[in-house]
């Protein structure tokens, strides 16, 4: 059954395994198992998964019911594709580390920008507190 | 009393010795819930009603396993399954499986019986969730009435479903059935009727934990809630037919071994059968015990997508741990397209998994899966081909949450979002997805005349059609109320704000303020003009939407509205002629105006087109300087391009008169022409004046006949030009859009050889 040809309905994404971006930047892969008129998604069996550089890792999660206002996009997985990826999987301990280490640079290159920039008497942009990446 | 003595006691003794305090519940009771709450002995009422459960448990019990199915539904204490059946019917509605598999079972009214109070429907039907109808079947008082019955100190082998709360609502209607008979869903007041008051609160029947043989493994109910407690092992609290039913509840481990997706067995070919699609896991259970002597019925069963029907609520397992109970009794199948499954059937056992720490709603789900199922597996071996479709891929086999999602859900999600696509106008709601699939269908269609490739099957989504409905809004009006009261609504909101336009006198205006309100004049006329034109080319559709009769009409229509386009693209002058370009020249240094005059171009007459043309040409310069940042003027070439090819000659010697500006007056001293110059060196300037040359070679070229006057206009024209031409050095030529291909003809008449080299060169 055809549901709703030539639209983004999620309706023929059930029981697929999905990959989900949120608004505050994390990644979720999980199998969408419900939706609503929101976009409202049900998640199953999720993990989060961390990417820095070239590594990431997967934390298991369970079940995730997400508001949709909360997603900035989700697309289907592949899953004959989805193994043969550039990148390499690694721990949970280890990439939590290897971002910890990530937000600590990010960190200290801001600070420096925002420094120099109030030494030539310039503002820092502000960012916009709605969204947080 | 608390919920953990009631089930424990169960002497008589407890019975009579909360006797005394009856009396004072019951003046509270009738405080209340007034008079007609108690009006009975509810003792009475008990007694009477633990005969009841003896008969049909010992009628059961004396059929035994063996039993045949249609005594089964010949037995009017058949309740179990007769309610859930009930209960189907009134839920599930649409489902035409369940509706076949329904019918055959007619929802007897035993007369006078247990059934009838206990209706377990009416108890599910309490539950209200999003699924259930409101339906209330309606019951006579006189039903309540039952004959004595002595008491019954053991409660566990009435039929809990028969416990289930009559059809009544919470709070009690004077006159309906006494409380003793219909007891209103009270924690129960009596220790001396524990199971019956434990039934009310937990009023899905199927939660019975018979016993487990010693070769099973012990269930995992060891954490027992007192709602467990009381379907103790051992109890026939079901009353099903087959009390030596099995409820194999496997452990957490076990359960997880066996979800890898194992072959599944199952151990009850007629629970497997009526299980239909159940979970895997639940399968895996039962097999890891017993083996199965239908290892046919199982890939089938297993297959996820015969549909539709899984409870949301099965998503639970995971965590409450217990197996959905599986349709709760045998007699259950026998109706409709069931002789297959009677054959398959030489072990009836029953899974009762415990199911009381579920919510109410949920184990109604739950069993209203498993009817589903139940039903669904029941077509399923009987037509197989049908459901050869849904076997599409391994992984949905092996995925055992699939389906979570019921069909209906999905439908549901579906009809919201059709809903909100619903309009009365697609082409002003939703005119960009309208326009795109009509070029799509073009496409489609024009690849179809054109090639015998395959024909893609592209399924449209044909969007709801509402009709548009006139609806003149009254604000209400209150009668005899002093005074008009301000009744603002949606529909009618209320005016918040008097804003007055106040024209301000020129003398107070400075100079700036002056351009900036002529420059706003000028936006505005945009607008309005674009608004014209937007439904100047929706005269198209609607004509051929519109019957014969509204034509004509229209087609006046389309003329005014072009006819007002043109007027505010030249601004509208009192007099006869039109002696400044100035308005015209205020739109055309708006971008949007230019875009504008592109695309109302194709609308004009011929004549109002070459005026239109003649004031660009005139002031191209001009144009050309102030279109320095936006560059837009090419967009206007193509229309231009389509009005020369309608003008004749004289017009095109007069445009490229007004093009380069030659003869150039007296007056003008310099020796170059700034004019012809500034066109040469713009691309649009070049494009165009490259037009309307190439538009006069053709008109010379093709027509001989042409006035001796205006030849010689044209010929001192091109020679002027063509001098220019050499003249400029290429490097400041712009690029043209493109060269037509008639100009080196057209210059060979009027020059020489080596000139003609050259500007070839150049060009």
């Amino acid at each position: 059954m055809n549901y709703m040809p030539g639209t983004a309905s999620l309706i023929q994404d059930i029981d697929k395994k999905h990959l989900v971006l949120l608004r505050d930047g994390r990644t979720l892969i999980g199998y969408l198992r419900s939706i609503d008129q929101f976009a409202n998604l049900v998640l199953h069996q999720t993990v989060e998964r961390i990417h820095v550089g070239k590594k990431y890792g997967d934390i298991p999660r369970g079940i995730f019911v997400v508001r949709g206002e909360n997603v900035v996009l989700l697309g289907e997985i592949d899953l004959e594709k989805e193994s043969d990826t550039p990148l390499q999987q690694v721990s949970i301990e280890e990439i939590l580390e290897e971002q910890r280490v990530e937000q600590q640079a990010k960190l200290e290159s801001e600070k420096l920008k925002a420094q120099a920039l109030k030494e030539r008497g310039l503002s820092v942009p502000r960012a916009d507190t709605l969204d947080e990446y | 009393q608390s919920l953990e003595d009631c089930p424990l006691d169960e002497d008589e003794d407890a019975f009579q010795a909360l006797g005394e305090e009856d009396e004072d519940i019951d003046q509270f009771n009738d405080d209340t819930f007034g008079a007609g709450a108690v009006d009975d002995d509810w003792q009475e009422a008990h007694e009477r009603l633990a005969e009841l459960e003896d008969k049909p448990v010992a009628s059961r019990e004396q059929d035994g396993p063996g039993g045949e199915d249609s005594d089964l539904l010949g037995e009017p204490e058949d309740t179990l399954a007769e309610r859930l059946t009930r209960l189907v019917i009134d839920s599930e509605l649409e489902d035409p499986a369940i509706m076949q598999a329904v019918q055959t079972r007619v929802p007897a009214q035993p007369g006078g019986l247990n059934s009838s109070i206990w209706d377990s429907s009416a108890v599910l039907r309490r539950i209200r969730g999003p699924l259930l109808t409101q339906e209330m079947p309606s019951v006579s008082v006189l039903d309540y009435a039952l004959p004595q019955r002595p008491p019954q100190a053991r409660e566990e082998e009435r039929d809990p479903s028969e416990r289930a709360l009559p059809r009544r609502s919470s709070s009690p209607v004077i006159g309906s059935p006494p409380v003793w008979a219909v007891p209103i869903g009270t924690p129960p007041k009596q220790a001396a009727v524990p199971n019956f008051n434990q039934q009310i609160l937990c009023p899905k029947p199927v939660h019975i934990r018979a016993t487990l043989p010693q070769r099973y493994p012990a269930p995992y109910g060891e954490r027992m809630s007192p709602n467990q407690l009381c379907n103790v092992p051992n109890s026939s609290l079901l009353g099903h037919p087959f009390p030596h039913s099995v409820s194999p509840v496997l452990t957490h481990l076990q359960r997880a071994q066996l979800l890898g997706g194992a072959q599944v067995k199952s151990l009850c070919p007629l629970c497997s059968a009526q299980a239909g699609r159940m979970s895997p896991s639940q399968f895996a259970r039962v097999s890891g015990l017993v083996g199965s002597p239908l290892p046919s019925v199982n890939p089938k069963l297993l297959q996820g997508r015969v549909g539709q029907m899984m409870s949301p609520a099965s998503g639970f397992r995971a965590f409450f741990g217990a197996p959905p109970a599986p349709p709760p009794s045998q007699p259950q199948h026998p109706p409709g397209p069931a002789s297959h499954l009677q054959s398959l059937r030489p072990q009836p056992q029953m899974f009762r998994p415990d199911t009381t720490h579920l919510h109410p709603q949920h184990r109604r789900l739950l069993h209203q899966r498993q009817q589903q199922n139940r039903n669904q597996h029941r077509s399923l071996n009987g037509s197989v081909g049908d459901r050869g479709g849904h076997r599409s891929s391994h992984q949905e086999r092996k995925d055992p949450y699939a389906n979570l999602m019921l069909q209906r859900e999905k439908d549901w999600v579906s009809k919201i979002q059709m809903m909100q696509l619903q309009s009365t106008d697609p082409y002003l709601d939703d005119y960009y997805y309208q326009n795109y699939f009509q070029k799509l269908e073009k496409l489609a269609a024009a690849e179809e005349v054109h090639g015998d490739g395959p024909k893609k099957e592209r399924t449209k989504l044909i969007t709801p059609q509402v009709a548009k409905l006139e609806h003149t809004y009254k604000p209400v009006q209150f009668e005899g109320s002093l005074g008009k009261l301000t009744v603002s609504s949606v529909n009618n909101p209320r005016k918040m704000i008097d804003a007055v336009v106040t024209s301000r006198s020129e003398d107070d205006e400075t100079k700036e303020k002056q351009v900036r309100d002529k420059r706003r004049q000028t936006l505005v006329t945009i607008e309005k003009t674009y608004s014209l034109l937007l439904d100047v080319e929706d005269y198209e559709r609607r004509y051929l939407l519109s019957l014969e009769g509204e034509r004509p009409a229209l087609m006046d229509e389309r003329k005014q509205k072009i006819c007002d386009m043109y007027d505010n693209l030249r601004g509208k002058a009192p007099g006869q002629e039109r002696p400044s370009d100035d308005h015209f020249m205020q739109i055309m240094c708006i971008r949007k105006g230019k875009r504008l005059v592109a695309r109302i171009l194709p609308f004009l007459s011929p004549e109002q087109a070459a005026d239109v043309l003649m004031a660009t040409a005139r002031n191209l310069p001009f144009l050309i300087k102030k279109d320095a940042q936006d560059e837009v003027l090419p967009c206007l070439l193509r229309p231009f391009s389509h009005v020369l090819y309608h003008l004749p000659l004289g017009t095109v010697t007069s445009l490229v008169q007004q093009l380069t500006n030659l003869p150039q007056s007296a007056t003008a001293s310099a020796p170059t022409n700034l004019h012809l110059t500034a066109v040469l060196q713009n691309k649009f300037g070049l494009s165009l004046l490259y037009l309307v040359l190439s538009r006069g070679e053709e008109l010379q070229s093709s027509d001989t006949n042409t006035e001796l006057m205006q030849d010689n206009q044209w010929t001192e024209l091109m020679l002027m030009a063509t001098r220019e031409l050499l003249r400029i050095p290429q490097a400041a030529l712009a690029k043209p859009v493109s060269t037509p291909s008639n100009l080196i003809s057209l210059f060979s008449r009027y020059v020489d050889q080596q000139k003609l080299n050259l500007l070839e060169t150049k060009l």
